[in-house]
């Protein structure tokens, strides 16, 4: 039997096909199907509930996880662009020991979450922390301040430690983006008498856009899924104060043992993300155009 | 069509399809070989645990426990694998997560069927890991080897002997005494006023100190249902519970006041509170005689050990029995192709006398056999002594225990009490929520 090309490209890619089925696709719709159940770690066996689960989360507490995880995913997506763009400028110019400093910076982007997580806990913690020394030190506070046990401090001192860690990623997509705008723009702008505000504003800006809308997207979109630093720093607290969709997905599931509705909580949170995803090939998309 | 393979010549399509049959013919055996990689040795002469039970042939199995991760337990636990395994000829696999992960990890592996063999766990746990319908009834391992009837309780789940005791004990205030001095106090207070003064003493000694390291991390927040017991609650009545209650509702609002008045500190976890006790940062700290190796142990100060003082938790009415939270660890088996080895190691692990003496002269944790509880080395440890006469002669098992949701009771209830502490609920409410949290898990 001969077997034609497509059906023999078919053939290879089945072994690859079979695999994603096996790890992505069979976990992930076995996973939202228990959304329709209740279906506990502890006991065998489920019932079927139809949509009570969904409208359990939808009642319950979706509308402040949706709006702390969005305080969470904006800030630690506009933050690091800040930082990286303002240091990508820098270090596009002749500045002395760039490529050293381009180097360096890329330290924070190389160290795993979790390490990340740690030293920001030791940084943060309420009793012997680095920050409140140096606060008290300095005067600024007088007494110290527990971080990561108050709401209004929780979620910032989780957002500067996923801050820390991202814009390096930023720094260097948006370095290269600079590196490729022709000088001689800036050159014949100068001559023109534009100032160093119009040029970033005429010719950087308008030359980096499609970089900017795709590394902010993509910061975007895996920040909404971030989980491991918001978990070793806070688990999701104070009072829940610095739970995102990710961190009480995990809760639900894992130490409230209730995977009915942690897969319907997840079942939303896919959707919120669908969105961004299609988003993202649009933008994609017509940036190739 | 060819696929040219750098070194190997032209790859016809036939032999690119043969290839991957005997890859896949090949993974599969590999797959089918590795069931069975079990090293069974048949010469398993019992010498390590004394009296053996089940099956003569001594097989591989993992153990899991969480002593493992901590500095202080891990070459004396090690050191018990290798000399089993050494005298089985086999080896046991330590498997380990650190304690506030421990449960989850492990509940997922046993239900999932990725963990057979034998586990340390917490006597508050039991009921959990026993809803799962895996652990094994070790009744017949029990038998005869001197265990107290106080310790074999605390492994029975509805009558059935699910874990052999291990250590036993209670969860209460240890204070240092060289602190309490310093402001001219000699012993913690018994009644809650006077023990409220004491603080206000002890934070006036400044230099940071906290007077009360007590917890104020949802992952440790029980300890405040202590607290609610000492004001009058019962926490259940009659499978109800109580919690929501006046006595629960004034429990919490005088450990926020605690808390507002920097009496105790923010962000503290058992294993933070060590950490600050140990350092000589914090006064009085809640913890079972398990913490006592770990403090000592990373103390700038050589003769903490001698400053320990175990108090008794200080009662709202004079004459209230002072409370504390039982406390204690059991090994319990998960049943599997190794199981006999296993509970066989559980066996001699918590009963052979020569291995809970060398344990307790280790790491302090007192055995659970009238025979290493008569040893002289524990006879003679005063800071036991003082511990089971003001702490554990009191201790009562958490109502909660029983429910094999208790993990997330506990964590229902600790939250609420976390919402009070940084402000965002009142007393009563967090106790109401909590009440219908926890209800609503029971039922």
């Amino acid at each position: 039997m001969k077997l034609g090309d497509g059906a023999f490209a078919l053939l290879l890619t089945l072994p690859g096909f079979a695999l994603l089925c096996a790890v992505v696709v069979y976990p992930l719709v076995s996973a939202l199907v228990s959304a329709f159940f209740e279906e506990s770690l502890l006991y065998p066996g489920r019932d079927f509930v139809g949509l009570d689960n969904i409208t359990a989360v939808l009642s319950g507490d979706f509308l402040r996880l949706l709006g702390q995880t969005m305080t969470f995913t904006v800030g630690t997506t506009l933050l690091p662009f800040i930082i990286g763009f303002g240091l990508a400028l820098a270090l596009n110019t002749k500045i002395k020991g760039a490529k050293a400093l381009r180097g360096l910076m890329l330290i924070p982007w190389l160290v795993p979450g979790v390490v990340v997580s740690f030293l920001w806990m030791w940084i943060f913690n309420a009793n012997y922390g680095v920050l409140n020394a140096l606060l008290e030190g300095l005067g600024a506070i007088g007494a110290p301040q527990a971080w990561l046990a108050h709401p209004d401090t929780a979620m910032v001192a989780v957002i500067v430690a996923k801050t820390w860690q991202s814009f390096p990623w930023m720094m260097v997509m948006l370095l290269a983006g600079l590196q490729t705008v022709p000088p001689e723009l800036y050159e014949a702008a100068e001559v023109d008498g534009a100032g160093v505000v119009r040029r970033f504003a005429s010719i950087t800006v308008p030359h980096l856009r499609g970089i900017i809308g795709l590394v902010i997207l993509l910061e975007f979109i895996w920040n909404f899924q971030h989980f491991d630093i918001i978990y070793v720093l806070t688990g999701g607290g104070p009072a829940g104060s610095t739970h995102t969709f990710a961190t009480a997905v995990y809760d639900t599931a894992f130490r409230g043992f209730d995977l009915g509705m942690a897969g319907a909580l997840g079942l939303l949170w896919m959707l919120l993300l669908g969105i961004l995803v299609v988003l993202y090939i649009h933008f994609s998309e017509k940036g190739e155009k | 069509m060819s696929i040219h393979s750098k070194g190997f010549g032209p790859l016809s399509r036939r032999g690119l399809l043969q290839f991957m049959a005997v890859g896949t013919g090949a993974a599969g055996l590999a797959a089918c070989s590795s069931q069975g990689t079990a090293n069974t040795n048949p010469s398993s002469a019992p010498s390590a645990g004394g009296q053996t039970i089940g099956s003569s042939e001594a097989k591989d199995f993992s153990f899991a426990s969480w002593s493992i991760s901590e500095e202080a337990a891990k070459p004396v636990i090690t050191g018990q694998l290798e000399k089993f395994g050494a005298d089985k000829g086999i080896q046991i696999s330590p498997v380990s997560y650190p304690f506030n992960e421990y449960l989850n990890q492990l509940t997922l592996q046993v239900r999932g069927g990725q963990f057979s063999g034998a586990m340390q766990l917490d006597i508050a746990w039991l009921a959990t890991m026993s809803a799962l319908g895996k652990l094994r009834d070790l009744s017949s391992y029990a038998e005869g080897r001197g265990y107290t009837e106080a310790g074999l309780s605390v492994g029975q789940v509805d009558g059935v002997q699910n874990g052999l005791p291990w250590t036993m004990g209670a969860i209460g205030l240890v204070a240092n005494a060289e602190l309490l001095q310093k402001v001219g106090a000699d012993s913690v207070p018994s009644s809650i006023e006077d023990f409220e003064a004491l603080l206000r003493e002890l934070k006036g000694l400044g230099n940071g100190t906290i007077p009360y390291a007590a917890s104020t991390k949802v992952a440790q927040l029980k300890d405040v249902q202590v607290w609610m017991q000492t004001f009058g609650c019962s926490l259940v009545e009659n499978g109800e519970v109580t919690i929501g209650d006046e006595a629960s509702i004034e429990a919490v609002t005088w450990y926020k006041k605690l808390y507002d008045e920097g009496l105790i500190g923010a962000d503290v976890d058992r294993f933070d509170a060590r950490s600050l006790f140990s350092q000589g940062k914090a006064a009085i700290y809640d913890d079972a005689p398990v913490g006592r190796a770990g403090v000592v142990a990373d103390s700038p100060d050589p003769e903490l050990a001698s400053k320990l003082l175990p108090a008794s938790r200080p009662v709202l009415n004079s004459g209230d029995a002072p409370r504390a939270l039982a406390w204690g660890h059991v090994v319990a088996v998960v049943e599997g192709e190794a199981a006999d080895t296993a509970s066989e190691f559980a066996q001699w692990l918590t009963s052979d006398e020569e291995t809970v003496v060398a344990y307790f002269e280790a790491l302090g944790l007192p055995p659970t056999t009238e025979e290493g509880l008569a040893a002289d080395a524990v006879k003679s440890d005063t800071f036991i002594a003082d511990f089971s006469e003001r702490i554990t002669a009191t201790a009562q098992p958490s109502p909660f225990w029983v429910y094999p949701q208790y993990g997330q009771i506990d964590t229902a209830i600790s939250e609420q009490v976390q919402a009070v502490l940084v402000g965002q609920s009142s007393p009563a409410d967090a106790m109401a929520a909590a009440r219908e949290a926890a209800t609503a898990l029971i039922s």
